[in-house]
């Protein structure tokens, strides 16, 4: 499908085809980052094949960055601007999905979120624009539940008040509703709070036998700051903002507290082995250098952050490419059309697509867990999927 | 008058110097029909378009167990049709399948531990499978393309004090064979194997006959059908329900009639499932087809037309069992066919299932995998009476 969109010199030029990047530079600059990097690799590649055919003329990639500073506010500014600007598509982190997702389908444009995996976000009937290319809390959800529960633990279910922790926590509540045994206590957690000792030494007083936390990176690095200092070893379970660098950065004095932590996130490498995420990450470290975590692992090198939110962006725009290809020309209507009926290969390997039926590109199964040991982390080998994955290297 | 002795010895004689111009005879193997190819491209339902690249993970498996369900209008003309398709993948590993047809809609069914995506003409299920994942969908045909493929063909008519029902098999299909000299006892073992097969409800199994001097192939095809067994009722308003139960094919008629007396409207309900060669498979007077031929003279030329005729039969059964594809080619496939009077445009199946729901659903589907078991094994009939 590519190959068949890859330009040819003997084309009549088109011009650039602009892909807006709504992300919060300023609120959230590693996940802005990288999201924009992803789109931005994904596009030089295609631009330096020649650029993309899409119909009778070839066209040049161009990538428009915009600060949503994670206010819902500014997100539908920029989604206004952007739309005004031609763009064929804009890439989100999530910021202000619930407001933006109007004014672009007024255009027909579509709007891919590669962060948020908040229910309700994507939905093929109600927002046939909206797309999502990164694990959905749903999906991570039932499998934290699916995965912890046969364990027989006593969890106690934490999150944040941030509105990513509240979205996580309904999903989170339904994940375990059918199995109120295993749960030792629920807990809204102040978002900000550094020092989250006493609702720790309650959950603790509640026989908690592990803590699973949903919440912004702050959040995770506070419970663990406040369990750990206490001296309470619980196993700690975390929603994929447990990888976020942050939370290592936050415990780089105590290496050891990050020791165990578990979290959920979306596989990054497919059956076919690490080949072609590594190949992937390469081509991104050469483009934009590594990203550090800021933190060493025990033996002294430096831990870097696989790029795996930029393989979402980076993933999204092959699709999207796949699309005005099949769609052979750029009316927005037809290439919305267009994004349902095509498949892609990932950076990692695994076909990526979305379907009349459903606007989430990353399916539930594709959940797996992973553990930190000495700064750098490790698919789970009690897990059925999770033991099947290899380990990413995390040093240089 | 001839002795028995005297018949005895020109008979020998008689085998020996047939024996002796088959030994002068170059001799060839000859593959026989099975267990594929089917004698046409559909069923399956295939796709108009390209379907994606498939992956299923080495040591995975894909059974297919579907109910095809065919609204019928008053005159037994199909105007709906759905499958509701479960796909059991057995094994641990990722998988990315497409199932192609002429696909109007689909939705997640009961029971399925996954969601289906759906693109034009397409179905699709991608994910892993931790040891066993079971996914089903309900999906909706166009009945245009999607008609010509269906095992049976209704014709409702009114005459004298009622209704009639004519149900026909229509997978009669013409297919080539092949002619020529072969020995009794190759061609009794085969058949006996075949029987194995069919009795046991598995597929056919590769072999080869041997023939001795040329092969012919008859310029005349014969035609085959798949054996279907049909249960079911023909109701008219107020009146008793006629229930039938028969086999079309495998040496029966193709067709039967019945009447139902009374007035109003016509409703028909019945289930046909393709059944393994019994009747053509029975070796006469003895329990196998080696005990037969050693009883009495069994003229080879038509041992070797019933070994080709029930194994392209038992080809053709195997064909009906999967109407929407298996995505994996040498999964286990099951179909039964449901068909029932609606009115025009009438409720298609998709979202909401006509006969109480997934669980009722599940169990048939079981239960027709069950009958077609025991039915092989013993020729018993088991039916779900709903």
């Amino acid at each position: 499908m590519l190959a068949a969109g890859c330009g040819k010199s003997s084309r009549a030029s088109g011009g650039k085809i602009v892909i807006a990047v709504d992300v919060p530079v300023t609120g959230s600059p590693y996940v802005a980052q990288t999201i924009r990097h992803g789109v931005a690799l994904a596009a030089n590649n295609l631009n330096s094949g020649g650029g993309i055919v899409v119909g009778t003329h070839s066209y040049r990639l161009a990538v428009k960055l915009y600060d949503n500073h994670l206010s819902a506010r500014q997100a539908v500014e920029d989604t206004r601007r952007a739309v005004d600007a031609g763009a064929v598509a804009i890439v989100t982190d999530g910021t202000g999905i619930d407001a933006t997702w109007q004014l672009a389908n007024r255009d027909h444009v579509p709007i891919c979120i590669t962060y948020d995996g908040g229910t309700g976000l994507v939905d093929v009937e109600k927002r046939p624009n909206v797309f999502r290319i990164a694990p959905t809390n749903h999906g991570i959800a039932f499998r934290l539940a699916e995965y912890l529960i046969p364990k027989g633990l006593k969890v106690g279910l934490l999150h944040d008040d941030s509105a990513y922790g509240q979205e996580g926590a309904a999903d989170v509540g339904r994940a375990f509703s059918g199995n109120p045994r295993s749960v030792a206590i629920r807990m809204t957690l102040p978002f900000g709070s550094t020092d989250l000792s006493p609702q720790i030494l309650r959950a603790r007083r509640s026989s908690a036998t592990a803590l699973l936390v949903w919440g912004l990176p702050p959040t995770i690095a506070a419970v663990l700051t406040a369990a750990r200092s206490i001296g309470w070893k619980v196993p700690v379970y975390a929603s994929p903002t447990g990888a976020d660098p942050f939370v290592r950065q936050q415990l780089a004095d105590h290496p050891s507290w990050v020791d165990g932590l578990t979290f959920a996130a979306g596989r990054l490498t497919a059956e076919v082995g690490t080949g072609p995420f590594q190949s992937f990450e390469s081509q991104y470290e050469s483009a934009y250098g590594v990203d550090k975590v800021g933190v060493k692992s025990s033996d002294g090198s430096p831990v870097i952050q696989p790029p795996e939110l930029a393989m979402y962006a980076y993933d999204f725009t092959h699709v999207l490419v796949a699309a005005l290809t099949r769609a052979g020309s750029l009316d927005a209507k037809k290439v919305l059309a267009a994004l349902n009926e095509v498949t892609t290969q990932g950076a990692n390997g695994d076909e990526r697509g979305f379907n009349r039926h459903n606007h989430d590109g990353v399916v539930d199964d594709d959940v797996y867990f992973a553990r930190f040991h000495e700064m750098t982390y490790a698919p789970v080998k009690d897990d059925p999927l999770s033991s099947t994955l290899p380990v990413i290297p995390q040093t240089p | 008058m001839t002795t028995p002795s005297k018949a005895i010895a020109a008979a020998a004689v008689s085998t020996l110097a047939l024996a002796a111009a088959a030994a002068a005879q170059p001799t060839q193997q000859v593959v026989l029909p099975g267990p594929v190819p089917y004698p046409t491209d559909s069923p399956p339902l295939v796709s108009g378009g390209v379907l994606p690249q498939m992956y299923l993970a080495p040591g995975l498996h894909v059974a297919s167990n579907e109910l095809v369900r065919v609204g019928v209008d008053r005159s037994g003309r199909p105007n709906a049709v759905s499958v509701r398709q479960q796909l059991v993948v057995s094994g641990k590993g990722d998988y990315q399948l497409a199932v192609g047809g002429p696909v109007a809609d689909v939705r997640r069914a009961p029971g399925s531990e996954s969601e289906p995506g759906f693109r034009a003409d397409q179905v699709l299920w991608a994910g892993f499978s931790p040891g066993k994942k079971v996914l089903s969908a309900d999906v909706k045909l166009r009945v245009e393309p999607a008609k010509h493929y269906l095992p049976l063909r209704l014709a409702l008519r009114r005459d004298g004090d009622g209704v009639s029902l004519t149900v026909t098999n229509a997978t009669a299909t013409p297919v080539m064979t092949y002619t020529g000299v072969v020995r009794t006892a190759e061609m009794a073992k085969l058949l006996d194997a075949t029987r194995r097969s069919a009795l046991a409800g598995e597929r056919v199994t590769a072999a080869f006959a041997t023939f001795i001097g040329p092969v012919h192939t008859p310029t005349q095809p014969v035609v085959i059908e798949a054996p279907l067994r049909i249960e079911g009722k023909l109701q008219l308003s107020g009146g008793s329900p006629v229930s039938f139960s028969r086999v079309l094919g495998d040496g029966r008629p193709l067709s039967f009639t019945v009447h139902a007396s009374g007035s109003g409207a016509a409703e028909v309900r019945l289930r046909a499932s393709p059944v393994p060669v019994v009747k053509l498979l029975t070796p006469p007077g003895a329990r196998t087809w080696k005990k037969a031929a050693r009883r009495r003279r069994l003229d080879p030329a038509e041992l070797l037309r019933r070994l080709l005729g029930t194994r392209q039969r038992l080809v053709r059964a195997d064909q009906y069992q999967t109407f929407l594809a298996d995505p994996d080619a040498d999964g286990h496939s099951r179909a039964v066919y449901e068909y029932q009077t609606v009115a025009a445009q009438g409720p298609q199946h998709v979202a909401s299932p006509a006969r109480g729901g997934g669980e009722s659903d599940a169990l048939l589907i079981v239960l027709v995998i069950l009958g077609s078991l025991v039915v092989a094994g013993g020729g018993l009939v088991v039916w779900a009476h709903s």
